[in-house]
């Protein structure tokens, strides 16, 4: 087979386009080449961690202008970068031409001054980024704190569902002053190289530009991972992706590696009696799950998945959550283009799992789920679905209780967002929520495309952990002294 | 004599009668013509008598089955025999997986006893004491078996037709024929002789019909019972490691109390093994014997063997049969080599095959894989689900219709890609009829990787179940 795409090395301001190896693309719609990796292992981590030095030598003003002049470079119609990662991405991804191309298109907002300086401030404050931040004085007579957010060397393997995981990196990187090695996925390696690759073109020798290389190799490689994930070499390993890939990444943790995870989350909905006041407001909540369950074609982690429903588990309350489900479905089918589509690889094991469902049909009611369209499964009973995990491309489950506190149990460490109706129920339950593992609580219907405000991510600020946080403190020169005196 | 396409187009299950290999004779339009007939009443028959089978003929417009894409329509999917809601088991809802299983047989389930009964092991005893269902069960993904509704007629059918296959696939070197059922071979098993499993109920009847009772059998487990309920949990706990989960499996109580017993089989099972393996070599070295065995284990013996300086232990006559590949283990290139140096003989008999089937394929010298005139086999678009041309050679997703079934469907989608050839052009060792080349993958491993349990797996995952169990339990 040809493999029309050529995924660079880009290597601290180099392009590198030699020693090339063939990888293939998941789902096996692309192949590409990118070069043999380890050719240029030792020139890949920064040799001398104090030329960081330089990066702060830049003014975070220069860093969010620096930026935003790379945004007005991340046009898609005009950067043939872009281009070409758009058209590998088309081949790969889960998402569907027009979702993608709304995706594409919103790169350059990401990078706009306003955006990048409110990251700063709401995520770590610009005041530790720019200089040494005097601490309020404790006790009366304790010497005088002061700290500092200083970059660091990290190495991101960034997940491919998406394409804003790359650009944010890119972004948290700048503004932290760190230096990253991204590692791109296989589906989709050549987004991140678009943007850095545009900022090469922009300005090769710049300090930011230096300190960020974008590199494919296939996860696990011993040739590559044992060296790289050293200490010695790198500070910070910032992971996302799936549970197999972060475990073997584990063996290689020792003191002074610090694993930063942003792992797979699973999200659902939990929707309060009220939904069934009248069949406008029935309604208007399909309306709003049916968003949560079908934006960006459920490939996020915010998706919903399971949606708990306290409609009741007698008959009437099996059929007012089948009626939801209708309804869900029906709405899911009309989502705008840009948001949703039927899915372009359905997954077969999953339709597999649908069609056995009507072995059992006293057990489940299925809206949909023929083809590629998407599916909503009413449970008969309190149960979910067997294959709940699996759930994609648009197919979700509608589990009826009788109380919501059924469904609060359902919630764990892996549970990532919860869309929620109605706002008193949200309000009622988020504490017991947050005890139980959910990260984030959100109106239904915002849960995939609320525009995440800077702040925590799966329950922890990544980019708090990112930089070092570096303390100063200061005493009085004679009693420091007089301490040795007794 | 009957030919053999009108006696496959009237009773399929007579094919137990004639030469084995008489099947890859057929050409090209009898054996199609034939196998259509036979499609053509199993549906009628069934079609009123299976309610999933009947509605899916209604959606679809279908009445009769005249031509084979009339059946593309009428095929479950791999998925159906363990379509019941795991909630059946884990909540003790027997009654609830009777009726399940019921809705995909014909057979009387209404004298079956579930009072009481809270595990699968015990379900499954109960259809077997209540029906005439020799019911079998998978080795199961995610915890999950699926349940044939295998009869026990049915049951000594899949093992006198295996014989057959034995017997007429490939005749020994100076062209005899060895007919088990008559001429019986001590068996040696290193598995259980008692459980659902389709390698258990297989091995216990070829005991007796291939070896002429349990006597003249050697398990690795006589007395043990391969226990579904551990399999499952085996395979539930896999599912929930794999998403880190595994501290939140809930363990049915009835397991709990069995978990000394699996406990201390686990912890002589190295021991067993060496006396298994020490039984076989002086109660029936220097003889003849039928063996079945996956190679990993094979391979164990072998090394293990020449090591001490054994070699062709057993007689000439030997049969062994094998199959399912290296199951993940690292072998050696010469692996094979080594196993009949150790064992003394060559005559081997690989398949493919699943426990939906109710007769196997078995692989030629060129590595390719003949299905019997009583399956017949088809390719779908793995996309679309349209059946793909009978012709050529293609790749794609394997269909198949077992013939044999008399009370349950026997149409099935598997979960595996294949290439397929053969329709018009005989394999390079002489055989008519569509067969499969070696290269078969599951489209899940395509997708996910080498997630399964398949039989080798078996009994490792077992141990981390009894690993966990008692973990849970202290």
């Amino acid at each position: 087979m040809s493999a029309p795409f050529r995924v660079p090395l880009l290597l601290r301001g180099e392009v590198i386009e030699q020693d090339w190896i063939e990888h293939g693309g998941r789902r096996g719609g692309a192949q590409f080449t990118a070069p043999d990796l380890a050719a240029h292992l030792p020139r890949l981590p920064l040799a001398n961690p104090s030329s960081l030095g330089e990066l702060y030598s830049l003014t975070l003003d220069e860093i969010i202008a620096f930026l935003e002049q790379l945004g007005d470079r991340l046009v898609l119609a005009e950067n043939p970068y872009l281009q070409e990662a758009f058209e590998l991405s088309r081949l790969t991804s889960g998402l569907s031409d027009p979702i993608l191309r709304y995706h594409y298109e919103m790169i350059p907002a990401y990078f706009r001054a306003r955006s990048v300086r409110d990251i700063a401030e709401r995520t770590i404050g610009i005041d530790y980024l720019e200089g040494w931040v005097r601490q309020p004085d404790a006790d009366r007579g304790a010497p005088p704190v002061s700290i500092r957010a200083v970059g660091a060397r990290g190495v991101h393997i960034i997940a491919g569902n998406v394409p804003v995981v790359g650009v944010t990196t890119v972004i948290r990187n700048a503004i932290t002053r760190s230096d990253a090695i991204i590692k791109t996925p296989s589906n989709d390696p050549l987004t991140t190289a678009a943007l850095v690759r545009t900022m090469i073109d922009m300005a090769p020798d710049h300090p930011l530009t230096r300190h960020v290389s974008v590199a494919y190799w296939k996860g696990g490689d011993e040739r590559i991972e044992p060296a790289l994930y050293d200490p010695r070499r790198i500070e910070k390993i910032v992971a996302w992706g799936g549970f197999a890939g972060i475990k073997h990444l584990t063996r290689y943790l020792q003191p002074g590696l610090d694993l930063i995870t942003l792992d797979p989350k699973h999200s659902g909905s939990l929707i309060g009696k009220e939904a069934f006041a009248d069949e406008a407001t029935l309604q208007h909540v399909a309306q709003r799950l049916a968003v949560d369950i079908g934006a960006m074609n459920q490939e996020g982690c915010v998706n919903a998945r399971v949606i708990h429903v306290e409609s009741g588990t007698d008959a009437e309350g099996i059929k007012r959550a089948e009626r939801l489900g209708e309804l869900t479905f029906a709405a899911l089918q009309t989502l705008p283009q840009h948001l949703s589509t039927p899915h372009k690889a359905f997954d077969r094991e999953l339709k597999d799992e649908i069609d056995a469902l009507a072995f059992v049909d006293d057990e489940y009611t299925v809206f949909g789920g023929r083809s590629n369209e998407g599916a909503i499964i009413v449970s008969r009973s309190a149960n979910p679905v067997d294959f709940a995990r699996q759930l994609a491309c648009r197919v979700a489950n509608i589990v009826p209780v009788d109380d919501v506190s059924e469904a609060v149990r359902s919630v764990n460490s892996y549970t990532q967002t919860i869309g929620i109706f109605p706002e008193s129920l949200k309000t009622r339950l988020r504490d017991q929520l947050a005890w139980h593992g959910a990260q984030r609580l959100v109106s239904l219907g915002g849960a995939a495309t609320h525009n995440q405000a800077p702040g925590p991510q799966d329950g922890i600020e990544p980019l708090r952990r990112m930089v070092k946080w570096i303390v100063d403190e200061s005493g009085d020169e004679a009693a420091l002294a007089a301490q040795a005196l007794g | 004599m009957t030919d053999l396409p009108s006696l496959l187009a009237r009773d399929p299950q007579a094919f137990v009668t004639r030469d084995y290999a008489e099947g890859f004779a057929l050409d090209e339009k009898e054996r199609d013509q034939a196998q259509l007939e036979a499609a053509r009443q199993r549906f009628a028959t069934l079609a009123p008598r299976i309610a999933p089978l009947g509605r899916m003929a209604a959606e679809n417009g279908i009445t009769e089955v005249t031509r084979w894409e009339d059946l593309v329509p009428l095929l479950f999917p791999h998925t159906v025999y363990k379509s019941y809601p795991l909630s059946f088991i884990e909540q003790g809802r027997f009654d609830r997986m009777t009726k399940w299983l019921g809705s995909l047989t014909t057979t009387d389930l209404s004298g079956v006893q579930t009072e009481g009964i809270d595990t699968i092991d015990d379900w499954l005893r109960a259809l077997e004491a209540g029906s005439d269902l020799a019911p079998i069960h998978t080795f199961g993904t995610s915890g999950k078996l699926s349940i044939m509704p295998r009869t026990k007629a049915q049951l000594d059918l899949t093992v006198r037709i295996n014989a057959n296959c034995i017997r007429d696939f490939q005749p020994q070197a100076n062209g005899q024929k060895r007919d088990l059922l008559v001429d019986h071979l001590p068996l040696i098993s290193p598995s259980y002789r008692l459980g659902a499993s389709s390698i258990a109920r297989g091995m216990n009847r070829q005991a007796e019909l291939y070896a002429g009772g349990q006597d003249n059998a050697l398990f690795l487990y006589p007395d043990a019972y391969f226990s579904a309920d551990l399999l499952s949990l085996a395979g539930r706990l896999r599912a929930a490691e794999a998403r880190g989960e595994a501290g939140r499996l809930t363990l049915p109580a009835s397991l709990i109390a069995r978990r000394d017993e699996f406990a201390a089989r686990e912890a002589a099972r190295a021991t067993d093994m060496d006396r298994f393996f020490e039984t076989a070599l002086h109660r029936y070295g220097g003889q003849d014997v039928f063996l079945f065995a996956v190679w990993p284990i094979l391979f164990e013996w072998a090394e293990e063997g020449l090591k001490r300086g054994l070699k062709g232990v057993f007689g000439p006559g030997s049969i062994l049969t094998s199959g399912g590949g290296s199951k993940g283990k690292v072998l050696p290139p010469d692996y094979k080599q080594q196993i009949f140096e150790f064992l003394g003989f060559e005559r081997c008999l690989e398949f493919f095959g699943m426990t939906e089937l109710m007769a196997n394929a078995p692989r030629c010298d060129h590595g390719n894989f003949h299905f019997p005139p009583v399956v017949v086999p088809f390719l779908l678009d793995p996309d679309s689900g349209e059946m793909l041309p009978r012709n050529g050679r293609r790749t794609g997703r394997l269909a198949l219709l077992d013939l044999l079934p008399d009370s349950y469907w026997g149409g099935l989608v598997s979960g595996d890609r294949v290439t397929m050839a053969g329709f018009d052009a005989p394999c390079a060792c002489g055989r008519h009829g569509p067969y499969l080349e070696p290269d078969i993958a599951r489209f899940s491993d395509l997708k996910n990787g080498d997630d399964k349990i398949n039989c080798a797996g078996a009994p490792e995952a077992h141990d981390k179940a009894i690993d966990f169990l008692l973990e849970k339990t202290q």
